[in-house]
């Protein structure tokens, strides 16, 4: 961080005074508040929680609990498998799909493409809600309500952002590469195949990062299009648990937020592996991107 | 956009090495490379047409008729619309709630965020942990830090136990009018993390020689924020600004898994855009209805779109303009 010359002294701007540790240390106490009563909850036993004498600091530690969740009547094991099924094919599907209809936009030449590449980017505008009412309907007419199939099909025909970002990271590649493969007679899919996936991989990487955080967490799709509760991802299964408890009676609220972890753990597990891929992302898609 | 286009002829010059006649060849080679092109993007085009630009056009039809998704829809004109506009007292108050959520949450957490980053970027001991706690909250899925916040907002919840604390007897949250809406943004600004990590990244990448000259003109390290930091960061607060104005606009699982259950929730104070539509749509299969919703929340997120970049002329600075 220090440069030599300025070692002897700080400049005025990033001197750390008591303020700023005091600020910090209050401000991260109040984040992690809410994380520190997840835990908390999820180790009371049923007596507390049903007495709501549960406190911020852990106090009891019945770890059963987490193994609970996977014999009770309540199916979190199966909603655990259908978030680990949906998200996996939905992330495969968009880094199959990403990868190539990104490529061709940086590199092949063909008439009608600087248009079809404005309608690539004019469909980042449009709000999902938009598509939400005809695309159910369309997948009702399939039969497709109450499967995964909607919530995973349309990730293997990619989307506006993806395409843009790959594009966008392939137009950086010197074009020399898959020229000179091209003259050792290499063909377009072959070029993409041997030559670019592998140096896309960080930016494919990143795209699978994004569809899994998205898939992960997401609950409105899940909620339009699965009734079956059998099928529920977690997201959804929390949700569903939490309010759907016997009248007068409190929902478990130790096993939801036993739920909840196993829902933020993997996140934050993606997170730590994959952050280096991310901030690569942010450098193109903040600034080379946008230009 | 453009670039590509003005390489391309540069480059075909190259691309004739292959034993056949000059002129044929790269127009074969041309048509085969287009081929190639619509075969490689035909997987985006289909997608386009199927669940996209299909679905829009049906979506326009849809919201000029009257259709319950059961018997054939029954066409009625703005009708829709008009209703909507004039009759619905549920969709302006969800109008109003959306607007209020976003015009406080945005700006309040781009605040908190640049605020936390400046001290982040700063000296600090430990500052990879400092970081790591803030960001944290941002890695838990909105559903979960929905349920958390259902249980950090109960009446006798954290929040209210730590304003306890300083002797404050704090309100009912999720259960009255008045504070429900500041519930959700309570929500919103624990996410703060992603918008920090972000804008320090960028502040990494302002010139040392700035602060340099400023300390030598004698300004102070708050002078120096206003004067140089904030400046240098228009481009990415305002990207972040209209990112988080089209997110805020379609807020949905905090608002469902929070004020769900009707018999708890404050008649209509938590009532956003997007869960109205949903419970038009698919709660009373008003599908026409929820179909002219969803154009109403297009020209409103459009709507503030343009004029957030109206007024990006007056205070987005970029480099490129000076030089």
């Amino acid at each position: 961080m220090t440069t030599t010359a300025t070692t002897t002294r700080t400049l005025r701007a990033f001197r750390a005074t008591p303020f700023t540790y005091a600020t910090l240390m209050i401000v991260s106490a109040l984040l992690c508040v809410p994380l520190v009563l997840v835990v908390s909850i999820a180790l009371s036993s049923d007596q507390t929680v049903n007495a709501n004498t549960f406190t911020i600091i852990p106090r009891e530690f019945h770890w059963e609990n987490f193994t609970r969740v996977f014999d009770t009547s309540l199916p979190m094991g199966r909603f655990l498998l259908n978030s680990v099924v949906i998200s996996v094919f939905s992330v495969l599907g968009q880094m199959l799909s990403s990868g190539l209809i990104g490529y061709a936009f940086a590199r092949l030449r063909a008439p009608g493409k600087n248009g079809l590449f404005l309608v690539v980017i004019a469909t980042m505008m449009i709000p999902t809600q938009i598509t939400m009412i005809p695309q159910f309907i369309l997948f009702k007419e399939l039969g497709w309500i109450n499967t995964y199939l909607p919530l995973i099909i349309p990730n293997f025909f990619s989307n506006g952002f993806n395409v843009f970002l790959i594009r966008q990271f392939v137009s950086r590649l010197p074009r020399e590469i898959d020229e000179a493969a091209m003259i050792d007679g290499l063909g377009f899919f072959g070029v993409y195949r041997r030559i670019m996936l592998p140096m896309l991989m960080p930016a494919l990487i990143a795209i699978g990062i994004f569809t899994l955080t998205y898939t992960w967490g997401d609950f409105m799709g899940p909620l339009i299009y699965l009734n079956d509760e059998t099928k529920m991802p977690l997201a959804l299964g929390i949700q569903y648990i939490s309010s759907t408890s016997a009248a007068m009676q409190a929902p478990p609220w130790n096993l939801v937020m036993v739920g909840s972890i196993l829902l933020t753990l993997p996140m934050i597990i993606v997170y730590y592996l994959g952050q280096r891929y991310l901030y690569e992302m942010d450098i193109s898609g903040g600034s080379a991107g946008v230009k | 956009m453009t670039d590509l286009a003005e390489a391309a002829p540069a480059r075909a010059g190259a691309a004739p090495e292959r034993p056949v006649s000059r002129l044929g060849g790269l127009r074969s080679r041309r048509r085969k490379e287009a081929l190639w092109f619509y075969l490689f993007a035909s997987p985006w085009i289909i997608g386009f047409l199927v669940f996209l630009f299909g679905p829009m056009i049906a979506s326009i039809y849809l919201s000029l008729t009257d259709w319950d998704s059961f018997t054939a829809p029954n066409w009625v004109g703005l009708d829709n619309y008009r209703q909507l506009l004039t009759e619905d007292p549920v969709f302006w108050s969800s109008l109003w709630n959306t607007v209020y959520y976003a015009a406080v949450s945005v700006p309040l957490g781009l605040l908190l965020g640049l605020w936390l980053a400046n001290l982040l970027n700063k000296h600090v001991r430990a500052r990879k942990l400092f970081r790591t706690l803030i960001y944290l909250p941002t890695l838990v899925p909105l559903v979960a830090a929905a349920m958390v916040f259902k249980m950090v907002l109960a009446p006798s919840g954290a929040v209210n136990d730590l304003l306890g604390l300083v002797g404050i007897s704090g309100p009912s949250w999720l259960l009255d009018p008045v504070w429900v809406k500041p519930s959700l943004i309570l929500l919103s600004v624990w996410g703060v993390g992603s918008a920090t990590v972000l804008l320090l990244a960028a502040m990494k990448g302002i010139p040392r020689e700035l602060y340099e000259a400023a300390e030598v003109d004698g300004a102070g390290s708050i002078r120096q924020f206003w004067s140089i930091t904030v400046p240098q960061l228009t481009p990415i607060i305002f990207f972040n600004l209209v990112m988080g104005l089209i997110g805020a606009f379609q807020v949905f699982s905090q608002v469902y898994v929070l004020t769900r259950g009707r018999t708890q929730a404050p008649e209509d104070a938590s009532q956003t855009m997007v869960p109205y539509l949903f419970d038009q749509a698919f709660a009373f299969y008003h599908m026409g209805y929820a179909s002219a919703i969803s154009w109403l929340l297009f020209v409103v997120i459009l709507g503030f779109t343009l004029i957030a970049f109206r007024t990006a002329r007056r205070w987005v600075f970029y480099e490129t303009e000076v030089k």
